[in-house]
């Protein structure tokens, strides 16, 4: 080890050269309780002229690091020297915040269903099938299945996003009219089935609806 | 080899003899064959800290040649694993022991056949406590946090300190460079040796190695004793970080040992603490100080290299 006497003024208030004027303040105050004249520790260890040396060894040290201007020429001193790492020096940066939650996985389920419903509106527009079907006046569940065939979506995935039980949508699929809900909650379900094909709701519901009631 | 601890602690009353005492029976119960020798010439009274009644051998009966080996001098005590070379019922002029008979003891303890040997020594520095001291490079220093005590701890390490670095220097034939040390820098004296060490390295790199290496065989530690409520917690850790600092010694802080009106009690009915007083923060402390001691020691090879 360096004596103490050539020893640096990082070295001398044992802080590291990134330590902040908080560190700094807080090693002085230390040191300075471990040398000041009263210590029950060092009172009998120095004699007053040692004593009197360090004292004021540490308070150079404190004074040259705590004002930001002769730390940076000090610092300077101590690089030119080969004494210390440009990259250790203290930089004056704030910490970025770090996030409690992690929003971005959020923005990122918003955003992507997005790109997936103008890509399907597009295929949808563009298929001459699903056009032909829909301008029927009448709509049975074969043709809600073939609509969802030629788009090719698995009934899985539609039960999934909508919450609707995947049992009824086969029901609707399978036109097993025994197994239909209420009307109320049937259109509920045709909307929710056609939204997420990107189809028009209410042509759905109405023709739907109307070959119900053809049945009956 | 056994492994040796010299015990000492300046100031007299600090609890040099109890802390001896007591982690003599803590490491016997931990199965080491353990010795306590009572180096305290002419005050000798661990025999009572232990539980022994006034023992029948005594160190001077070997310095008298009445037995022919120090082994013959060793009492059993009462604690298995334990065993005593007692100071008490010497010769009245056993404090002032001459030198001969001083170099008969120095040479002979390290012969005996036991793990673990615990040098009680008595206060002050005079030449005899800091040979017998220095017996051994292990050291266990014991104060009090009291003024009056700290500073006879200091006073005691810096005699140990300084009379390593003077046997070096002229067992090396340093003086010249030494010399040549002081004039370049009138602050590298013996009394600065963190200033003379390194200014001897600067102007030999060879010598003041081999300096550094005779120093850093020292190996010491500090026990706090007696510390009260009011006190605070931290100056034997602090004690320790000065004299790392400044002396450039190996100095590890062993723990705080709570003072408790009851020692008393136990010495006046002449039985260990440990025994009398085994559910105590005392006893507590004193089992701290045992464990550090037996780990700091094994860790000591592994922290090196990790620095290194």
């Amino acid at each position: 080890m360096k004596p103490f006497r050539e020893q640096n003024y990082y070295e001398l208030l044992e802080i590291l050269p990134d330590a902040s004027p908080l560190e700094i303040r807080r090693a002085y105050k230390r040191v300075f309780e471990l040398y000041q004249d009263e210590s029950i520790v060092s009172y009998s260890f120095f004699s007053k002229e040692e004593r009197e040396e360090i004292l004021s060894l540490l308070e150079k040290a404190y004074l040259a690091l705590i004002d930001l201007e002769s730390r940076v020429q000090y610092d300077r001193r101590l690089i030119e020297l080969g004494l210390m790492d440009r990259d250790g020096q203290y930089s004056n940066k704030m910490k970025e915040p770090i996030p409690i939650y992690d929003f971005k996985k959020v923005h990122f389920d918003v955003f992507e269903p997005d790109r997936r419903l103008d890509d399907l509106k597009e295929r949808v527009s563009q298929n001459a099938i699903i056009q032909g079907i829909l301008a029927q006046d009448i709509l049975t569940g074969a043709d809600l299945h073939k609509i969802r065939t030629e788009l090719d979506i698995p009934l899985e995935e539609i039960a999934d996003s909508t919450k609707v039980q995947i049992g009824m949508l086969r029901a609707i699929e399978e036109d097993n009219l025994e197994n239909f809900p209420p009307a109320v909650y049937l259109k509920g379900f045709l909307k929710s089935y056609a939204r997420y094909l990107q189809i028009d709701e209410s042509v759905v519901v109405n023709g739907f609806i109307k070959r119900i009631g053809e049945g009956k | 080899m056994p492994n040796i601890w010299s015990i000492g602690g300046g100031k007299g009353g600090s609890g040099k003899s109890f802390i001896t005492g007591n982690l003599g029976i803590l490491l016997a119960k931990g199965g080491y064959k353990t010795l306590l020798v009572d180096l305290d010439l002419g005050a000798a009274n661990l025999h009572t800290i232990i539980g022994l009644p006034l023992p029948e051998k005594s160190i001077s009966d070997f310095l008298n040649k009445k037995v022919g080996t120090l082994q013959e001098t060793v009492e059993p005590t009462p604690v298995p694993n334990l065993y005593l070379i007692s100071g008490a019922m010497n010769n009245l002029d056993i404090a002032n022991l001459a030198h001969e008979q001083k170099l008969k003891i120095i040479r002979n303890i390290p012969k005996l056949p036991y793990d673990y040997i615990l040098l009680d020594l008595g206060a002050g520095t005079s030449f005899n406590t800091i040979d017998f001291f220095m017996i051994s490079a292990l050291g266990i220093f014991v104060t009090t946090p009291e003024p009056t005590s700290i500073e006879n701890i200091y006073r005691l390490i810096r005699s140990v300190y300084f009379r390593k670095i003077r046997q070096v220097l002229s067992s090396h034939n340093f003086r010249t460079l030494a010399e040549e040390a002081q004039e370049r820098d009138a602050r590298a004296t013996v009394s600065n040796p963190d200033i003379l060490l390194y200014i001897m390295k600067e102007l030999d790199p060879e010598k003041g190695e081999i300096l550094e290496n005779e120093l850093r065989t020292f190996n010491f530690k500090l026990a706090l004793n007696q510390l009260r409520k009011q006190d605070n917690p931290n100056i034997g850790a602090l004690i320790c970080k000065i004299i790392q600092r400044h002396l450039a010694l190996k100095m590890h802080f062993l723990g705080n040992i709570s003072f408790d009106e009851r020692v008393h009690n136990a010495v006046c009915k002449k039985m260990p603490f440990l025994d009398l007083y085994p559910y105590t923060q005392t006893t507590l402390d004193l089992r701290t100080c045992h464990k550090n001691l037996l780990t700091i020691d094994e860790a000591e090879p592994i922290l090196q290299n990790a620095v290194d």
